[in-house]
C-alpha cells in the first residue's frame, strides 16, 4: 500500500512539474516580448541635427528638424516655403552626413543657389553660409533647441521608466528557452537529455553573439536581437524531438545569420556607400537568381533549391535582402524618376525568375514587397494600380497553366472535406493539432503533427500551437507584427531615408510572409509554402532573416552612435 | 522623411491586417476546436487515446453501456447487449463518426480548449451521458435480426426520445477487429449507423410519397379507381404488378399495394409535383440528430424518361431514402402532419445540454393536417385490411407500409417495414430495413414487431 502511494505521488508530481511548465512558458515568452517592446518604446535622447534656416528678408525661421530634409513648396515636404511659385514643389533636400552638412538640388526649375553659385548634385554647406531657394534667400544657422514633432504613439513619454538591461534580457530568453528544454525532456515519446544539449550549443551561440554585441561593437540595445533569439529558440526547441541533424544545422545557420547581421549592420553604415554598390548588388542577386534557374533542384513543387558542396541553397531567399537595397534609397535619389524605373526593372526580373522557378510564394512576397517600396519611396499609385492589374493578370495564366495552383483554391477553406486528399491533407491536420493544443500546448515532443510533411517549415504554426499552445503562438505573431510599428516609430529619427524605407518595408516583408506562413496553414489563405520568420525549419532563411533585421536595426540611430562612458 | 512616414501609412493597414487575420484565427480555434479534435486521424484520441478519464454511459434506464475502469474503456457485460448498441454508443476509435462516444467525445473526456487533449491524467475527469435508448429494446431487435444486416429504429414520436436503433452489420467495441484485406468484404458497412448514415431504395414504401402528392393536389382522388391486369402501358413502357387487382382504388391500392396505381399517378402528377412533394416530405434532406447528420435521401427525375417517372412513384428508379428520414416522416404522419425531432442523447452531467435547441420540441410541420390523417387512416387500413393485428402481438394499434425493394433483377431484395402505432401511451414511430430479405412484410415485419413490443414494454412499464 505505502509502495502504492508513492508510486502515485511521484506520479502526480511529475503532473503538476508538466502543468508548471506549460504555464510557465507562455507567461514567460509574454514578459521577453513585452521586455523588448517596452524598452524599444523607451523615449531616449536622439542625437538631433543642430541647424537652422534663417530667412534673410522676414527674418523668419525654419528649423532642420531631420537627418534627409526635403525642401518645396508643397505641404508633404519636410521644410515647406509656401507661397512662392519660383519654389518647386520637391525642390530640394537637406541632408546631414559623416563629413558635414550638405545641400542637393532634385530637379527645381529655378535650381538651388549656394554662396550665388548654382548648385550640381550635392554640395558641401556651412554656417553662415547663403542659400538661395526661389525668390528667399536663407542663412544657415545653428540652432539651440526644438520642440518636438511628429512623436509616434509608440514611443513613450519622456520621464518613463528605464528599459530592461540587455543584460536582464538575455537571462530572461535563456531561463525562456531553458523551459522549453527541461519540457522537451520530458516528451513522451523519448526521454533522454538530448534537449539540453542542444540548448547548450544554442545558448553558447546567443551569449557569444551578445557578448560580441555589447563589449566588442560596443552597441546600445539589444531588443531586435534579443526578440530574434527569443524566435530562434523556440524554432530550435520545436525541432528537436523532430531530427536533431536539423536542428544543429539550424544553429549553424544561426550563427552565420548573426555574423551576417553584424556585417550587414557595419555595410550599412554609410547609405551613400551602400547606394554605389547598388547596381553590384543587383548583378549579384540576378546572377543568383539564374544560377538557381539552371541549377535548380525541384524539391515541393518548385524549383528554388541549388546544392553547393553538399549544402542545399535557396537563393532566393538572400534575394530579399538584394531586393530592399535596391528599392531603398537616399531622400535626393528618391526623387530622381530614374533611380525608381531602375528599381521597376529589378523587380520584374526577380518576379519573372520566380516565376520561372514555380516558387510562387516566394513570388507573391517579392511582389507584395515591391507594392509596400514602391508607395513608400514615391506614393506613385499610378504604377502600383498597374502592376496590380498585372499581377492578377499573372494570376490567371498561373491558374491556367498550372492547374495544381487552381487544386489549392478549389481545397481552400474546406480543409475538413478534402482531409483525406492532397487538398486539405495538412490544412485539416493543422487546423485538428492546433485545437488539440489548447492554450498551453500539449507539450514538445508530445505533437503529432510533427509526422506530416513539411511540419517544421510551411505548417509550423500549427506545431506551435500544438505543442506550444496558442498564447505562445499568439506571442509570436505579435513578436513580429510589432517590428513594423517600431520601424515606423523611428522613420523620421532615421539618419536617412534609406533606413527608414528599408526597415518599414524589411519589417513589412516579415509581416507578409508569416501572414502568407500562418493563414496558409489554417486555411484561411491557400496554402503557399513559405516559411514562418526564424521559427522554421531552413539554413539559408533563417540567415535571410537575420539579414532583414539589419535593417531594421540600422533605422534606429542609436546604433551607430559611439556608446559614451 | 515625413513623407516617406505618411506613405508607410499603407504597410501600416497591411500589418493591421495581419493582427485582423489573427484575431479572425483565434476566435475561430477557440468557437470551433470541440469540433475540429473529432477526426478519426488524430493521434491524441485514436487506440484507447482520450477515454483513460471518459464519463460512463447510461441507457434510459441506468443500464450501464460503456465505462471507464482503471484507464481502460470497459463496455456493458452482455455480448449481445454490446453488439446492438454498438452504433449508438461507438467504440475506442472514431470509427463510427455518428456515435455518441465519437459526437460527444469532448463533453465524455471533459475537452476543453483551454487545456487541449493532452492534460497529465491527474488532472483530467469527464462527464456521464444518459441515452434515449434501451437496451434491452436494441437487443431484442439485434437478436430479431438475426444475423441479417440492416437497420432498426424506434422512437417516441411525441417526445422524440429514439428508444432502439440497431444497425448491422456489428462488431464487439470490446474486442475491435482488425480490418485486414481478407476480412474487409465480412466487415463490409460495420463503421456506419445505417440508421444515420445508409440509404436504400425505399420500393413500395414510397407509395407513401406518392400518395401524399396525390391527396394534396387531386381534389377527386376519393372517388378515382385505377385498373389494374398485372401490368399496364404507363409512359411508353410497361409497369409490372406483383398481382391482378382488378378495378381498384387509392385506400386499397397503398393496402394491396398496387403498383399501377401509384405508377399512374407519378405519372400524372408529372416531375414537379412529384419533387416538390419529395422535398416537402424531407427525402432529398438531411437531418441533424444531436450533432450528427443523417445521409441524404434522393428523389432525382430531372432526366427521368416518362415510364422511369412512372416507377420512380413506386420508389423504384433511382430513389434512396435512409430509415431515418424515413422514421422522422411517420412522425409527421402519426403527429398530424408535425414531425418529432429525434435525439439520442438525454442528458450530460455537468453541462446545461438540452436536446432541444429552442422551440423545436413541439415539432415542425412537414404535412396538411388533412393529409396526414387520410395516411394514417389508410396505413391502418393497409394493417387491419391485409397485414393484421396479430402480427404485432394484437395488444397495439399499428399503421404500417412495406416494402420490398428490386436492386438488381434476380439478386434478393432490401425489405422495409415503416409505421406507427396509434396507442396513447406507447406512440412510437419505427422503420426498419434488411439488406438482402426476401419481403418486406416476411422478413423485415417481424423485426420491427418485436422492437415495437420490446419498447411498448419499457414505456408502459
Amino acid at each position: 500500500m505505502d509502495e502504492f502511494l508513492q508510486s502515485l505521488n511521484i506520479q502526480v508530481i511529475t503532473d503538476i512539474a508538466i502543468v508548471a511548465l506549460r504555464i510557465l512558458i507562455p507567461l514567460l515568452g509574454i514578459i521577453v516580448v513585452f521586455q523588448c517592446y517596452s524598452s524599444m518604446r523607451r523615449q531616449r535622447r536622439d542625437e538631433k541635427p543642430l541647424i537652422m534656416l534663417e530667412n534673410t528678408a522676414t527674418g523668419e525661421v525654419l528649423p532642420v528638424l531631420c537627418w534627409e530634409n526635403s525642401i518645396g513648396r508643397a505641404n508633404r515636404n519636410d521644410i515647406v516655403i509656401a507661397d512662392d511659385l519660383a519654389v518647386s514643389r520637391e525642390h530640394c533636400v537637406i541632408l546631414r552626413r559623416k563629413e558635414g552638412w550638405f545641400i542637393s538640388d532634385t530637379g527645381s526649375k529655378t535650381g538651388t543657389f549656394v554662396n550665388g553659385e548654382q548648385t550640381q548634385g550635392r554640395v558641401p554647406i556651412f554656417i553662415n553660409d547663403e542659400i538661395k531657394i526661389g525668390k528667399d534667400t536663407f542663412i544657415l544657422k545653428r540652432a539651440q533647441d526644438y520642440t518636438i514633432t511628429n512623436r509616434s504613439w509608440f514611443i513613450k513619454k519622456e520621464g518613463s521608466k528605464e528599459g530592461i538591461a540587455p543584460f536582464a534580457l538575455m537571462m530572461l530568453i535563456s531561463i525562456f528557452t531553458l523551459f522549453m528544454a527541461a519540457e522537451a525532456c520530458l516528451s513522451i515519446e523519448a526521454n533522454d537529455f538530448q534537449p539540453l544539449v542542444v540548448y547548450a550549443a544554442f545558448m553558447a551561440v546567443a551569449w557569444i553573439f551578445y557578448i560580441v554585441s555589447t563589449k566588442v561593437f560596443k552597441r546600445v540595445g539589444f531588443e531586435l536581437e534579443g526578440l530574434a533569439l527569443f524566435l530562434t529558440g523556440i524554432g530550435v526547441m520545436l525541432s528537436v524531438r523532430q531530427g536533431l541533424h536539423q536542428t544543429y544545422v539550424q544553429i549553424i545557420a544561426c550563427a552565420i545569420g548573426m555574423a551576417f547581421f553584424c556585417f550587414m549592420i557595419k555595410f550599412l553604415q554609410n547609405p551613400d556607400r551602400v547606394n554605389k554598390w547598388r547596381l553590384a548588388i543587383m548583378i549579384i542577386a540576378v546572377g543568383f537568381l539564374a544560377v538557381n534557374i539552371v541549377f535548380g533542384t525541384i524539391r515541393g513543387g518548385a524549383a528554388n533549391w541549388i546544392m553547393i558542396g553538399g549544402v542545399s541553397i535557396q537563393p532566393s531567399e538572400f534575394v530579399k535582402i538584394a531586393y530592399i537595397f535596391v528599392g531603398a534609397s537616399a531622400l535626393d535619389q528618391l526623387q530622381t524618376k530614374k533611380n525608381f524605373i531602375v528599381f521597376i526593372i529589378f523587380s520584374a526580373i526577380c518576379i519573372g525568375a520566380l516565376f520561372i522557378m514555380s516558387d510562387f510564394g516566394t513570388a507573391l512576397i517579392f511582389f507584395g514587397t515591391f507594392i509596400m517600396i514602391s508607395i513608400v519611396r514615391s506614393g506613385d499609385y499610378k504604377t502600383v494600380v498597374v502592376s496590380i492589374v498585372g499581377a492578377i493578370f499573372g494570376g490567371l495564366l498561373i491558374l491556367r497553366f498550372k492547374p495544381y495552383i487552381a487544386d489549392r483554391f478549389s481545397g481552400w477553406g474546406k480543409a475538413f472535406e478534402n482531409s483525406d486528399n492532397s487538398l486539405g491533407y495538412q490544412t485539416a491536420r493543422v487546423l485538428t493539432y492546433a485545437a488539440s493544443g489548447g492554450l498551453f500546448g500539449c507539450g514538445l515532443g508530445n505533437g503529432y503533427l510533427k509526422y506530416v510533411g513539411a511540419s517544421e517549415s510551411d505548417l509550423v504554426f500549427g506545431l506551435v500551437c500544438e505543442e506550444l499552445g496558442l498564447i505562445v503562438a499568439l506571442t509570436i505573431a505579435v513578436s513580429i507584427g510589432g517590428l513594423f510599428f517600431y520601424a515606423r516609430a523611428i522613420t523620421t529619427k532615421s539618419r536617412s531615408t534609406f533606413y527608414s524605407i528599408s526597415a518599414c518595408c524589411a519589417a513589412g516583408l516579415l509581416v507578409l510572409q508569416s501572414s502568407l506562413n500562418i493563414f496558409g496553414a489554417t486555411d484561411i489563405l491557400p496554402l503557399t509554402g513559405v516559411t514562418l520568420p526564424f521559427i522554421s525549419v531552413g539554413g539559408s532563411s533563417m540567415i535571410a532573416c537575420w539579414g532583414l533585421l539589419a535593417f531594421i536595426k540600422a533605422a534606429d540611430e542609436r546604433t551607430y552612435s559611439i556608446k559614451k562612458r | 522623411m515625413k513623407q516617406v512616414r505618411t506613405r508607410s501609412m499603407f504597410v501600416f493597414v497591411l500589418v493591421l491586417l495581419f493582427f485582423a487575420g489573427i484575431i479572425y484565427f483565434t476566435v475561430n480555434i477557440c468557437i470551433n476546436a470541440d469540433s475540429w479534435v473529432q477526426h478519426s486521424y488524430n493521434g491524441h484520441t485514436s487506440g484507447s487515446g482520450g477515454l483513460e478519464k471518459a464519463g460512463k454511459i447510461f441507457d434510459r434506464n441506468g443500464v450501464v453501456l460503456a465505462q471507464t475502469v482503471d484507464g481502460s474503456r470497459i463496455y456493458n457485460e452482455d455480448y449481445d447487449t454490446r453488439l446492438s448498441t454498438l452504433h449508438v454508443v461507438g467504440d475506442n476509435s472514431l470509427n463510427i463518426s455518428t456515435a455518441v462516444q465519437s459526437v460527444y467525445r469532448s463533453e465524455l473526456t471533459g475537452f476543453s480548449y483551454i487545456w487541449g487533449l493532452e492534460m497529465p491524467q491527474s488532472f483530467r475527469g469527464g462527464n456521464n451521458l444518459t441515452l434515449t435508448i434501451d437496451s434491452d429494446a436494441c437487443k431484442t431487435a439485434y437478436n430479431a435480426l438475426g444475423g441479417m444486416n440492416g437497420a432498426v429504429v424506434v422512437m417516441n414520436y411525441k417526445t422524440g426520445e429514439i428508444l432502439c436503433s440497431v444497425s448491422c452489420k456489428t462488431y464487439d467495441p470490446q474486442n475491435p477487429p482488425e480490418l485486414t484485406e481478407e476480412n474487409e468484404s465480412e466487415y463490409d458497412g460495420a463503421y456506419l449507423n445505417h440508421v444515420l448514415s445508409s440509404s436504400y431504395t425505399p420500393g413500395s414504401i414510397f407509395k407513401i410519397v406518392t400518395a401524399a402528392a396525390a391527396l394534396e393536389n387531386m381534389p377527386d382522388i376519393d372517388s378515382r379507381t385505377f385498373e389494374c391486369n398485372g401490368s399496364a402501358i404507363i409512359g411508353g413502357e410497361e409497369v409490372t404488378c406483383m398481382a391482378h387487382h382488378g378495378t381498384i382504388n387509392l385506400d386499397d391500392g397503398l393496402a394491396q399495394s398496387c403498383n399501377i396505381v401509384f405508377a399512374q399517378l407519378a405519372y400524372e402528377l408529372g416531375r414537379d409535383k412529384m419533387t416538390a412533394a419529395a422535398n416537402e416530405l424531407g427525402v432529398n434532406s438531411s437531418y441533424d440528430i444531436g450533432h450528427a447528420p443523417t445521409v441524404k435521401g434522393q428523389y432525382d427525375v430531372k432526366n427521368a424518361s416518362d415510364n422511369d417517372l412512372a416507377w420512380s412513384g413506386i420508389g423504384q428508379y433511382t430513389d434512396l431514402t435512409n430509415p431515418m428520414q424515413m422514421c422522422i416522416l411517420m412522425s409527421a404522419i402519426a403527429n398530424g402532419g408535425n414531425r418529432a425531432e429525434p435525439y439520442y442523447v438525454q442528458s450530460i452531467s455537468g453541462s446545461d445540454y438540452s436536446p432541444f435547441t429552442g422551440t423545436e420540441q413541439s415539432g415542425k410541420a412537414m404535412l396538411k393536417s388533412s393529409t396526414a390523417q387520410k395516411l394514417n387512416d389508410m396505413m391502418r387500413y393497409t394493417v387491419s385490411s391485409n397485414y393484421g393485428d396479430y402480427m404485432f402481438g394484437g395488444n397495439l394499434t399499428v399503421c404500417a407500409k412495406t416494402g420490398t425493394a428490386e436492386v438488381k433483377e434476380g439478386e434478393s431484395n432490401d425489405a422495409w417495414i415503416v409505421g406507427f402505432t396509434r396507442d396513447e401511451d406507447v406512440p412510437l414511430a419505427f422503420a426498419v430495413v434488411v439488406e438482402d430479405g426476401n419481403f418486406g412484410l416476411t422478413t423485415a415485419g417481424p423485426v420491427a414487431s418485436a422492437a415495437i413490443q420490446a419498447c411498448a414494454q419499457t414505456l408502459r412499464n
